[in-house]
């Protein structure tokens, strides 16, 4: 509504006040731009988000938000815009409102930009004031650009596909005191609650997807307290000149909106976009044109675009609380849960007898591990609030210093982790000499190096193996799973998680006879999980399983049955995964299968893993074994 | 026009207006309100969604306490109390932590008086943070008092 409403009152100004000089030098401007071919330059490009068409000739603009153009056919002709957007400029003054903003403030980078290629003569183009902009841009006091990556929640490997923003550092901010910075980040506008409907939704376009600014401390109480996802902050070298431009774009991008896809055009691809317009000789979205997976993003914005120049690791709540365990004398462990149960009181004998050092490190740990509850188990609210409060009053009347919180930065960190993309190929026996390929757009399996990923975490998207029997002429498809989430979280006595695993896709049954067949397969489960050490866990799950395919009865098959397996750490080259499975299919097509499986990876270099696995298992009343060695490469 | 009145009655009496303000345009009420259960998590999760806490788009203008999606000056000690009042609660009972750092710097505090702020904020926690469910304009205006009692400290009182 607004947008249309400024627009007819440019229109009108323009058609009213238009004196000959002006519109010569309008002219001139316009011939001149023609002449630079400034509407090729990439800079051009870059602030009007101009994409090259995928099967056709010319441009197409990303931005949907009409009020983003000044010409009508501003979306696909960047000639004709640049030619609309100097007649705008000339525009007589108006009185700048919450509603309204002369053309110069409303495109203020393109303005900065066209004004310094063609030397706008500031008496034929009078310069207008912009007080909103400017007054943005003093609070805003940008010194700087960090790219901001929270990693993945504990226990949800779907969030390792993870979310990026910008953050706006401002000079009289320093290393302590960032929490007052804003960010700048892209997502969808929706309130949907049925995460199915927002998956199907967002992956087709159906959101629109806008610019939003939020103080920084707001975005760390939201990864960091409630999510516990520890934050990467890559700090970027753009200078004043590259900043202040990007921050120019995040104003004119304010009121407009781009189609939000989630696999393509979603949060990450979008910050490349601006990070383009801060630095337009480098080319970043380009590479991200069909699938932008955020921590590959800033893989990209790391090693290949020049920009890094400090990271910091901000570890989240649980990370804090866990290294604070770690560091802590088990002994006290028994007394901080007595103390978050309201077993015990501060003012207790008990307590008070222990060296105050000890009593300040167990009220701070129970205090903040009270506050970790509350954030992930809303159900266990009922005076929790209270006893961390009486806690943290304790603890403001002692005068020891706090614990320090040192944490050691990960080796790995996302952005240097195992490239997500994998491509094996493998030569086996199954009765028969075998070669497979398999194929793995992303992103991260339990054998895979675990480094800059989450611990015992799977997430796989459309992978794909096929098998070429020897004594077969085809390849055949043995698997493709669209999605495939497993979750290993270990419990203790402070933290316990369910573990949790779900997938789903088409998978070859072998019959009796030679014989085999597809069928779909939804599989889920949960399940427990245990530290035994250092390298060594140890889980199991209960598991159901459905199976669909018009050769079976009924054309389906229900199982259910449990999983045990030790997930082994030997070295941090070499991992080894041995698990057994049980189905009991009592509905539908009836039988019981089994499997017992070792899988080891040994990592040659950053890029190249080796896996052998071995099997027995037991399908449609049929024994078999079966032995792989591949070669894996991360992509 | 309706919206600069308001806008102006704020900046007349922020002491007075901020309780109910603080309502609307607090940060309490847009923090993530936390999706149970593991599916909608996923979901929400692998398409990096935004589960509803985000503001859509920068507002243009004024608009409660902002103004072009910053925090207008009157506003921004309360906003930072009223989104970190754990952390702050947690840090002040230690005497120190990044939250409570950068409080001192959004109040305007030198470096060298940092510490003396520190210290008091953990010695008159109590006076402070009250009850658990004191609200940002409680803590502000204790902290306000605490501080204006204090003769180094006074004179930072009054950017709160």
């Amino acid at each position: 509504m607004l947008r249309h409403y400024w627009f007819c009152i440019i229109l009108l100004c323009c058609s009213n006040s238009t004196t000959a000089a002006t519109a010569d030098y309008l002219q001139d401007l316009v011939k001149q731009s023609g002449v630079m071919e400034l509407a090729q330059r990439p800079e051009w490009r870059a602030l009007l988000h101009y994409k090259d068409n995928l099967l056709f000739p010319g441009f197409t603009s990303e931005v949907d938000g009409a009020g983003f153009f000044n010409a009508p056919d501003g979306k696909t002709n960047p000639q004709a815009e640049l030619a609309a957007t100097l007649a705008a400029f000339f525009n007589p003054p108006i009185a700048e409102t919450d509603e309204v903003q002369h053309p110069q403030c409303m495109f203020v980078a393109r303005y900065y930009w066209l004004k310094q290629e063609l030397n706008f003569d500031p008496r034929r183009l009078p310069e207008q004031p912009c007080p909103r902009f400017s007054q943005w841009m003093t609070t805003l006091n940008p010194g700087g650009v960090t790219l901001i990556f929270p990693a993945a929640f504990l226990n949800n490997p779907a969030s390792m596909f993870g979310h990026t923003l910008l953050r706006i550092d401002a000079r009289d901010q320093d290393e302590k005191t960032r929490l007052l910075a804003y960010t700048v980040s892209y997502a969808a506008a929706t309130t949907e609650k049925n995460g199915l409907a927002f998956a199907i939704k967002g992956i087709f376009g159906g959101y629109r997807g806008y610019f939003s600014i939020l103080p920084y401390y707001i975005k760390v109480n939201q990864y960091s307290d409630l999510e516990s996802r520890d934050i990467w902050e890559y700090q970027l070298n753009l200078n004043e000149h590259e900043i202040d431009q990007l921050l120019r774009h995040v104003w004119e991008l304010r009121l407009t909106y781009f189609d939000y896809f989630f696999f393509d055009e979603n949060c990450a691809y979008h910050l490349l976009s601006l990070l383009e317009v801060a630095r337009p000789e480098i080319k970043l979205t380009e590479n991200f044109r069909f699938w932008a997976i955020p921590s590959e993003t800033v893989r990209y914005v790391t090693e290949n675009s020049g920009m890094l120049k400090n990271v910091v690791y901000r570890p989240a709540l649980s990370t804090r609380l866990m290294d604070r365990l770690q560091k802590m004398d088990p002994q006290y462990y028994d007394l901080a849960l007595d103390f978050v149960d309201g077993n015990l009181q501060p003012t207790d004998e008990a307590f008070l007898r222990l060296p105050e050092n000890d009593r300040a490190n167990l009220l701070e740990f129970s205090s903040e591990y009270i506050e970790y509850r509350q954030a992930v188990d809303k159900r266990t609210l009922n005076g929790y609030g209270d006893r961390a409060f009486e806690l943290l009053q304790a603890r403001s009347q002692m005068s020891a210093d706090a614990a320090p919180d040192i944490i050691k930065v990960p080796d790995i960190r996302p952005d240097t982790g195992h490239k997500s993309g994998r491509a094996s190929l493998g030569v086996g026996y199954q009765e028969d000499a075998f070669a497979e390929f398999a194929w793995r757009p992303a992103y991260h399996d339990l054998l895979d190096p675990a480094g800059g990923y989450v611990p015992g975490s799977q997430i796989k998207f459309f992978s794909v193996r096929a098998r070429d029997y020897d004594d077969q002429r085809d390849l055949r498809l043995e698997e493709l799973m669209f999605l495939d989430i497993e979750s290993l979280s270990p419990r203790d006595k402070f933290f316990k998680p369910h573990s949790w695993k779900v997938k789903a896709g088409v998978v070859r049954k072998n019959l009796p006879h030679e014989h085999s067949l597809l069928a779909g397969l939804v599989n889920a489960g949960t399940g427990l999980d245990y530290r035994l050490d250092e390298k060594n866990s140890v889980y199991t799950f209960l598991e159901a399983s459905l199976e669909y395919t018009g050769e079976y009865q009924k054309n389906y098959a229900l199982g259910l049955g449990p999983t045990f397996g030790l997930l082994s750490h030997i070295k941090p080259d070499w991992d080894a995964h041995l698990y057994t499975t049980m189905q009991r299919y009592g509905l539908g097509e009836q039988r019981t299968d089994y499997n017992l499986v070792l899988e080891q990876r040994y990592s040659l270099d950053d890029n190249d893993a080796l896996r052998l696995s071995i099997a027995r298992s037991r399908e449609f009343t049929v024994y078999r074994t079966e032995t792989m060695l591949s070669w894996q490469r991360y992509f | 026009m309706k919206k600069m009145i308001i806008a102006g009655l704020i900046a007349l009496s922020p002491g007075v207006v901020m309780a109910a303000n603080i309502g609307n345009c607090g940060w309490g009420a847009k923090v993530f309100d936390g999706q149970s259960g593991v599916a909608p998590q996923v979901f929400a999760a692998t398409t990096n969604g935004t589960s509803g806490n985000q503001t859509f788009g920068i507002s243009s203008g004024t608009s409660g306490c902002t103004q072009d999606g910053t925090v207008t000056s009157t506003w921004k000690t309360a906003m930072f109390i009223d989104g970190n009042k754990k952390q702050l609660a947690r840090d002040m009972s230690q005497g120190q932590g990044e939250t409570l750092d950068a409080l001192a710097s959004l109040i305007g505090i030198d470096q060298a008086q940092k510490s003396k702020f520190f210290h008091l904020t953990q010695e008159k926690f109590t006076s402070i943070f009250y009850s658990e469910d004191a609200s940002a304009a409680d803590i502000s205006n204790a902290l306000k008092t605490v501080m204006s009692s204090d003769s180094e400290l006074a004179v930072y009182a009054a950017n709160i």
